[in-house]
């Protein structure tokens, strides 16, 4: 399985000089297994950029499947709904898989209300060319995309629920979360830490450096070192810090990592947008 | 009067390596009197930097007038990142078009509602005011005196004439040009036929257009699209440099800027559109500028030697970043 960071950014992207080696796209990871089955986690702005690789293949012609996790709908994590190419070929066919959102409106009202006529001149779902398909899931179930087996747990963001996922195709897994804050630092939600369980690579929050952190608790995020706890009790390979400040610039970055690497034998990095790995 | 680029970018920011002359934020300007006081011309993503500086220019809360030329969420999405909405004291006066039925304060409002975001415009500490605006009504704030223009763009948009200072600029953004097709209340797939209705309603929003911009000084304009990419894309809404120029040279105005770049062009491509604008303005008798992140022009006749040195380097004749340059 490969995997491939489109957007690590959290909150709003963040264009500039000083955040070009990690990036300023909003979230947005693409999967792909051996054979070929892919799989994107998250619409932030990272998937405009992926967008232009796969119209330049099948979903340019019309033929292009692709299945995209949302973990919740922060427009951080939509955004790029709009310009995502692939929505406007017809013949492609697109799946939306999220929870509802915790406020008691459905997934699809919601996404909706994004591309309403005050908002885009797409004026709704229904004007997208592809086959788009909202489903609903609950977050702490199994979920079926061809390639991949997914299992799923609500995680706490402030005030909502945010979906987690725990992705395993080629015998490889990889657990996905973003936008998380646990009640405390030092004792995650044990639904994250079996979700992270020996995961080849943990994707994690770390909206926050952990000095910044006290002036920040509540507001939904992580500081760096709550990844590691995770990592660490979960037995998890690698961890990617992600969803990075919209104030942490390139430099500022290298610095939690150095020091959040320092604090633990599990290797340490920071997802830069762009990169490629291989789980 | 001075105006101040914080987002130039259409749609959608853009972050990396192609952009950073030019920058990647949506639609933001700054616009400030002699006198010091602000009004703010649409609320992209621009607005989050243009926010943490006014709060560390202010000594007290104030109150902000945003001008706003639409609602689709290039234009908005800065709003709820704007750092002194989250003082207390502070007030936000929105002034803008609305065409379907609902109330100003639900559409802006829904912008942070709980699906979108964390925190609602309600919850903030600033006071938020609501007040439409309608093409051809002016108003006064403070020294400022506005005209709203009506724009052809889908769902409708305006455009603002401001003076000030003795001076006067219009910031024309988001709209299509007043030939091929009209936009209204619904979705377009693709341009539609115009009826004799559709020809006269676009011969007269571009008539009112030209009329208001006539005398102005500097025509902030969407130029969004090549002439390649308008072909192909004549129902989005947007214009291209030769035709803004078509506007300008119509209503004798002085400097256009070129604006609300798409977010396809990066700063090399950039470079050759402002150089191949400039290069087109000069046989026409318009100078053509532009707009980059941080750029700030001095509006009027007085600040033609300033100006001068911001059209020099829009030619792109240096790579380097820096203040007056992209």
């Amino acid at each position: 399985m490969k995997l491939r960071f489109w957007g690590v950014r959290g909150s709003c992207a963040t264009p500039g000089r000083e955040f070009l080696r990690y990036g300023g796209n909003t979230p947005s990871v693409e999967l792909v297994t051996d054979a070929g089955q892919r799989l994107l986690i998250d619409l932030g702005t990272g998937a405009t950029e992926l967008a232009k690789q796969l119209m330049g293949a099948e979903f340019g012609a019309g033929k292009g499947a692709l299945p995209i996790l949302l973990t919740h709908t922060h427009l951080d994590h939509i955004q790029g709904l709009p310009f995502f190419t692939p929505f406007f070929i017809k013949g492609n066919e697109i799946r939306i898989l999220g929870a509802n959102p915790t406020s008691g409106s459905s997934l699809e009202a919601t996404l909706q209300n994004q591309l309403s006529p005050h908002y885009s001149p797409l004026s709704g779902l229904e004007n997208l060319a592809a086959g788009v398909s909202i489903e609903t899931i609950t977050a702490g179930q199994a979920i079926a995309v061809p390639g991949f087996e997914i299992l799923t747990a609500p995680v706490p963001h402030g005030s909502m629920w945010t979906t987690a996922y725990r992705i395993t195709a080629d015998g490889k897994t990889v657990a996905y979360l973003s936008d998380v804050e646990y009640p405390s630092v030092d004792e995650p939600l044990p639904a994250a830490v079996e979700l992270a369980s020996g995961a080849d690579l943990l994707i994690h929050d770390a909206m926050h450096a952990d000095h910044d952190y006290d002036l920040r608790r509540g507001w939904g995020h992580s500081p760096a070192r709550a990844g590691v706890v995770v990592a660490e009790q979960a037995g998890a390979k690698k961890l990617a810090l992600f969803h990075h400040s919209p104030d942490a610039t390139d430099d500022m970055i290298d610095e939690v990592v150095a020091r959040t690497a320092g604090r633990t034998a599990v290797p340490v990095f920071a997802a830069a947008e762009g990169s490629y790995l291989d789980i | 009067m001075q105006i101040t680029f914080w987002g130039v970018r259409g749609s959608y920011p853009v972050p990396g390596a192609a952009t950073v002359r030019y920058g990647g934020q949506t639609s933001c300007v700054e616009v400030r009197a002699a006198g010091g006081e602000t009004v703010i011309v649409d609320a992209g993503t621009g607005m989050r930097a243009l926010g943490n500086k006014l709060l560390r220019e202010a000594t007290r809360p104030q109150h902000y007038h945003v001008l706003l030329s639409h609602v689709h969420w290039d234009h908005i999405q800065g709003l709820p990142f704007f750092s002194p909405a989250y003082i207390a004291g502070t007030r936000i006066s929105i002034h803008a078009l609305l065409t379907a039925a609902d109330e100003l304060h639900q559409v802006i409002g829904g912008i942070t509602r709980h699906e979108f975001f964390p925190m609602s415009l309600e919850a903030v500490p600033a006071q938020f005011e609501f007040h439409q605006v309608e093409p051809g009504v002016e108003l006064d704030l403070g020294p400022f005196h506005v005209m709203p223009i009506a724009l052809n763009h889908p769902f409708g948009a305006v455009g603002y004439r401001i003076d000030g200072d003795g001076s006067s600029w219009a910031y024309i953004a988001d709209t299509a040009p007043f030939d091929r097709v009209l936009h209204k209340q619904h979705f377009l797939a693709g341009p539609e036929v115009l009826t004799d209705d559709d020809r006269i309603a676009l011969e007269a929003m571009r008539d009112a257009l030209v009329r208001r911009l006539e005398g102005v000084d500097t025509v902030v304009y969407d130029t969004h699209f090549t002439e390649d990419e308008y072909r192909r894309f004549p129902h989005y809404g947007h214009s291209t440099p030769d035709q803004a120029l078509e506007i300008c040279v119509a209503a004798k105005v002085r400097r256009l800027v070129l604006y609300h770049h798409a977010p396809s062009h990066g700063d090399d491509q950039m470079d050759r559109i402002a150089e191949e604008a400039l290069r087109k303005g000069a046989t026409m008798g318009v100078e053509v500028l532009t707009s980059f992140e941080g750029m700030s022009l001095p509006i009027g006749p007085d600040a033609d030697a300033e100006a001068g040195g911001a059209a020099a380097a829009a030619t792109g004749a240096s790579s380097d970043a820096g203040k007056g340059q992209p």
